[in-house]
């Protein structure tokens, strides 16, 4: 067997393995999703130096026709993507471990193994119909992971919305894939790669419709509305896997692909994209601000990041999309780190509400420096990975010549530092209620993952190099693109930049706690009711502002009207032929009176209306 | 067994059992029932053993003569066999499904008969060659479709039926007109003679009234949503079978025979994508599971002709996949709807909920049939609708693609809605039992076989390619 297909068809056959397991056995599910998971991580790491070191490693496969082929291709970016997958797989099988709260444990492990292995298909194929083929099957996945998290009607609901929004988006790919495959004559992505398509008439239009499949994907707004609801009604390891680590990859990863392979984007498109990302960024990183949950808040920041990832990509240039990788890393690094010590502490206390918690370093303290470290790479600070991330980003936008989206990027790093000195506050310092003096560590397996995901913060921070070299610049030479390593990155005044965001953030926590008598969930209360932003937020905690919701309430009103023209249609062909009948029926009883005088006049009437007929057009063929 | 010999099995076993299961009936239940699905597997086989023989390039026709050009002819083509393998597979499932689902009605031999008399006219439809001998089989569909749907016998179910029977009437005066024009025209209706002819437009726009008052499409449509109120495998049936009849008339005649005048996919389409627009904005208002279902059908046969009447191969080939996936998946649809109403004694939605606890075999397969449906991968529904899409676009009329775009993304809402309400939605109903063995099979056994065509479409795109090149016409 070829290896590209170890990591699609051994996590897909296992899978349907793991149904065959009683529910009652305990920790062989588990055992087994631990294994091919490793087995998948390190098949990917073969294909990975493969790629990097030697050849890169193909299949093709005739599939449906008409140029649909089961096509996969591990070059150095999709391997780069392939890894990643699998590492976060492996980490959430071990999170799981003995993790009680994720739903049936049985079907938890068939859809992480199922969405490896769609996801991998997804990172490697070179067919753009294969793509969709394995981005759109995660969908079934997903919504499954979240209506069985927890057995309640609110987890089934938000699974709904979460497959509603999916596959709509999905729906725009799949019109977008087939207009640029109709447009390129073509389905191969190195093919298309090779003769690049320009954004004008129907090929902007399936670009704008396959950048709305990738940025939904990667939960940017205005599509990113089930994951904050996902975070209350899914289990932790869910949301450390797929909206944290998954969707990021992939849907970074197609949005590179499709922006700087597939088609040469013009300045409007690249204005689009970066005023995408810039919108996500603060939008997001203000809702974030507001929530008083511990995974709620961490999936806004989440969608935050996606903006980081999406104006990256926007830059175009080498700086901005090198940023843009490795931060999308990154981002799912710190993400998946952050929900896994959510979990941690929702498991060890039962609460997620942060006026329900507080002083947990000392009871939880691996947890609390996880989530230190992984908080403050996320947010920038130096030096850890994300500074040199956020830095490279930074560095491509003023590249690209658009300060106010600098500004805007440099705001939101504020903004997320200061929910995240909010949160972390509120969990880990400050009194501990009473009812959690108890509270312990969580367990090896939860603690484990956490740990090794912090690390990786740290290591690749201090040695940002390794990752830019190997993962990175590699990536971006599949794209097309030369890179310059750190050499072209100001560290300089980007550090300053750091300082300023840190500064601003830690006066504004402390002014927030001081407004709010010490109490740290409420650090950011004087935001949420200042003049103008006091009124948004209301809409906001409305919905008013969630398109989802404003759909599904004018829904009924539209299908109503669809409605209608199907009964008006229902009349047409039933109610108006009786009607008539009926009327023609009466009409003709009136002449039908039995006077023979009237039968004869008809009688000669006919005749003299058939003979005129006849007459003039010359009878009936 | 020649391939002449298995054309001639294929339509004249249900023929024949229209009046073997009565006589079967005087013996005992057991041997009715089995008599029928055995009809029902004779059919299957002989049409699923056409298959090999046409993809090697032989055909299999068989003519009786009779006067002034209306020959009786049959012939096997890879068309005609595709629909005829799908059709009496359909049945097979709803005969098998039927076994323990009509047991509990009057009428039973009634209801066995008028399928195997539904069959056969469906193979004879399918298997014609003379455009007259495929109306007299059209006009026999309708007559079983109707002693089908007014199988319950309450005024308000007679009605409905009378309903479908008076529009199926219209359409067929319509198409016979058109019929009548083209001989005038042309001087033969059989059509392996008027292959690549230019039909007259007044004649066209008559066949395409009566294929689409058969194929339940606006502005004919209404009378799939009442005559969904028959048995389930009635509705299913109607759904599948009798519309998909339509459908093949119009691959036969536009696709494989006529040539079209200018326009004529325009004036298709737009009624089709306006079909699959109003029915399914109609299903998300619809409470009635069945109503519901037919609605879905409705729309979903307007996406068969936007891939038919596009005029480019790769539509064409997604429109006929299309009709493969959709016979699956609509079928275990409304196959599963039975079994709810069956168990529950509701057909409301407002009044079903949580399901998915005390059914969770129709609520899987039910789950499948409806991701099928609406195209999400791996699931055989998504190539076709990709490759529909796909030709669609090289139409490139935005009207078009914008009615059909909506229309897909209403699928979505309303079979998630429904799927949701009765499955997932709070539990309304007491304890409500799973479906008996057999009737498990009958929905779980198409809505397998809808994932397995996700998994092995090489091969229906194979078959469909060979068909859309050889017999092809009106493609780019």
């Amino acid at each position: 067997m070829n290896l590209i297909l170890i990591p699609i068809a051994l996590p897909l056959a296992s899978a349907f393995l793991i149904l065959l397991i009683s529910e009652q056995t305990r920790y062989l599910k588990e055992t087994l999703a631990l294994a091919v998971s490793a087995v998948c991580l390190l098949g990917a790491f073969l294909i990975f130096t493969s790629a990097l070191f030697g050849q890169p490693l193909e299949l093709i496969a005739r599939w449906a026709g008409y140029g649909m082929d089961f096509a996969l291709k591990a070059d150095r970016l999709s391997s780069f993507i392939l890894l990643a997958v699998s590492l976060f797989t492996f980490l959430t099988a071990i999170y799981s471990f003995s993790f009680e709260k994720k739903g049936g444990a049985k079907w938890f492990y068939f859809n992480l193994l199922q969405s490896q292995a769609f996801a991998a298909g997804a990172a490697l194929s070179d067919n753009l119909v294969a793509l969709l083929f394995f981005w759109e099957g995660l969908l079934i996945f997903l919504t499954v992971f979240i209506a069985l998290s927890k057995p309640d009607q609110a987890a089934k609901k938000t699974a709904m919305k979460a497959f509603l929004i999916n596959a709509a988006a999905g729906l725009c790919l799949l019109a977008g894939v087939a207009i640029t495959a109709y447009i390129a004559g073509s389905m191969s992505i190195s093919g298309i790669s090779a003769d690049k398509l320009t954004l004008i008439g129907w090929a902007a239009f399936g670009y704008v419709l396959m950048l709305i499949g990738a940025v939904s994907k990667s939960g940017a707004f205005p599509f990113h509305t089930w994951l904050p609801d996902a975070a209350l009604d899914s289990s932790a390891p869910f949301m450390a896997y797929a909206p944290a680590a998954l969707d990021k990859l992939l849907g970074i990863y197609f949005l590179a692909r499709i922006s700087v392979s597939l088609f040469t984007l013009n300045g409007t498109m690249q204005l689009v994209l970066m005023t995408l990302g810039a919108l996500t960024i603060l939008v997001a990183a203000m809702m974030a601000l507001a929530q008083t949950d511990y995974k709620r808040l961490l999936s806004y920041l989440a969608v935050s990041q996606a903006g980081y990832l999406i104006l990256a990509v926007g830059t175009l240039n080498p700086a901005g999309l090198a940023g843009g990788l490795f931060h999308m890393l990154n981002s799912a690094v710190c993400l998946s780190c952050l929900f896994m010590t959510a979990g941690a502490v929702e498991r060890r206390t039962g609460a997620g509400d942060l006026s329900k918690l507080g002083g947990l370093f000392g009871a939880m303290p691996v947890t609390a420096l996880c989530f230190i470290i992984s908080a403050a790479a996320l947010s920038g600070i130096a030096p850890l990975n994300g500074f040199f991330s956020i830095g490279l980003i930074y560095e491509g936008v003023l590249s690209a010549g658009y300060t106010p989206f600098f500004i805007t990027a440099a705001l939101g790093s504020a903004l997320t530092l200061a929910s995240f000195l909010k949160l972390g506050h509120a969990v880990f310092f400050g009194n501990r209620p009473e009812g959690l003096r108890e509270t312990k560590e969580a367990p090896f397996s939860g603690v484990f993952p956490m740990a090794i995901l912090a690390a990786i913060c740290v290591i690749s921070g201090f040695g940002a190099r390794l990752p830019l070299e190997f993962l990175i610049a590699p990536g971006l030479r599949d794209l097309g693109l030369a890179y310059e390593a750190l050499g072209g990155l100001r560290l300089y005044p980007l550090f300053w930049v750091s300082v300023v965001v840190i500064l601003t953030a830690v006066v504004n926590h402390m002014f927030g706690c001081a407004a709010a008598q010490g109490k740290a969930c409420k650090a950011c209360d004087h935001i949420l009711y200042a003049p103008v932003l006091r009124d948004l937020y209301a809409l906001a905690q409305a919905r008013f502002f969630d398109p989802y919701e404003q759909f599904m309430k004018h829904l009924p009103r539209l299908a109503g009207i669809l409605y209608k023209a199907d009964r008006f249609f229902d009349y047409l062909t039933d109610d108006l032929p009786a009607f008539a009948v009926n009327a023609f029926s009466k009409a003709s009883q009136r002449f039908h009176t039995g006077y023979y005088p009237l039968y004869l006049a008809l009688t000669i009437a006919g005749f003299v209306i058939y003979i005129f007929f006849t007459a003039h057009y010359g009878g009936l063929k | 067994m020649d391939i002449v010999t298995v054309l001639k099995t294929a339509v004249a076993a249900p023929i024949i059992g229209v009046f073997l299961i009565p006589i079967a009936n005087k013996i005992s239940v057991k041997a009715r029932n089995a008599c029928a699905v055995a009809l029902g597997l004779v059919t299957f086989a002989a049409c699923a053993s056409l298959l090999s023989p046409m993809m090697k390039g032989l055909t299999a026709t068989y003519s009786v003569d009779f006067p002034l050009g209306f020959d009786f002819v049959l012939s096997a083509d890879l068309l005609s066999v595709f629909m005829a393998a799908i059709f009496s597979f359909v049945s097979v499932i709803i005969l098998v499904y039927s076994l323990d689902y009509i047991s509990r009605y009057e009428n039973q031999t009634e209801y066995y008969a008028m399928i195997a008399l539904f069959l056969g006219s469906m193979m004879g439809l399918v298997f014609s060659a003379n455009l007259l001998w495929l109306y007299i089989f059209w006009e026999i569909t309708a007559i079983a479709g109707w002693r089908l749907a007014g199988f319950f016998r309450s005024d308000r179910d007679v009605a409905k039926a009378n309903k479908m029977l008076l529009v199926a009437v219209f359409g067929g005066l319509c198409m016979l007109i058109g019929i009548l024009m083209i001989y005038s025209d042309k001087g033969t209706l059989d059509l392996r003679f008027l292959k690549g002819e230019i039909i007259p437009p007044a004649a066209a726009a008559l066949l395409l009234a009566g294929i689409f008052a058969k194929s339940a499409t606006l502005p004919f449509s209404a009378w799939l949503s009442d005559a969904a109120a028959a048995p389930a495998g009635v509705g299913a049936l109607l759904a599948v079978v009798l519309v998909n009849a339509g459908v093949y008339a119009y691959a036969r005649i536009f696709g494989a025979v006529f040539a079209t005048p200018a326009g004529f996919s325009c004036l298709t389409l737009v009624p089709a994508g306006l079909s699959a627009l109003v029915a399914a904005g109609a299903a998300l208002i619809e409470k009635d599971i069945k109503r519901i279902l037919a609605y879905s059908a409705v729309s979903q046969t307007g996406f068969i002709f936007l891939g038919l009447a596009s005029g480019n191969k790769t539509a064409f080939i997604g429109g006929l996949l299309y009709i493969l996936m959709h016979s699956m998946a609509a079928g275990a649809l409304f196959l599963c709807a039975g079994i709810i109403e069956q168990k529950t004694h509701t057909r409301d939605i407002a009044r079903l909920g949580g399901l998915f606890k005390t059914m969770p075999v129709t609520a899987a397969a039910f789950a499948l049939a409806s991701l099928s449906v609406m195209g999400i991968p791996p699931f055989g529904g998504f190539f076709s609708k990709f490759l529909v899409f796909k030709g669609a676009m090289q139409n490139a009329n935005p009207l078009v693609l914008t009615l059909f775009f909506c229309g897909a993304l209403l699928t979505f809402l309303y079979l998630a809605r429904l799927f949701y309400l009765v499955f997932l939605g709070e539990e309304k109903v007491q304890n409500p039992k799973e479906g008996s063995a057999l009737m498990l099979a009958g929905v779980l056994a198409p809505a397998l076989i809808g994932l397995a065509l996700g998994a092995l479409i090489y091969y229906p795109c194979v078959y469909a390619d060979l068909l859309a090149a050889r017999l092809g016409v009106n493609l780019e």
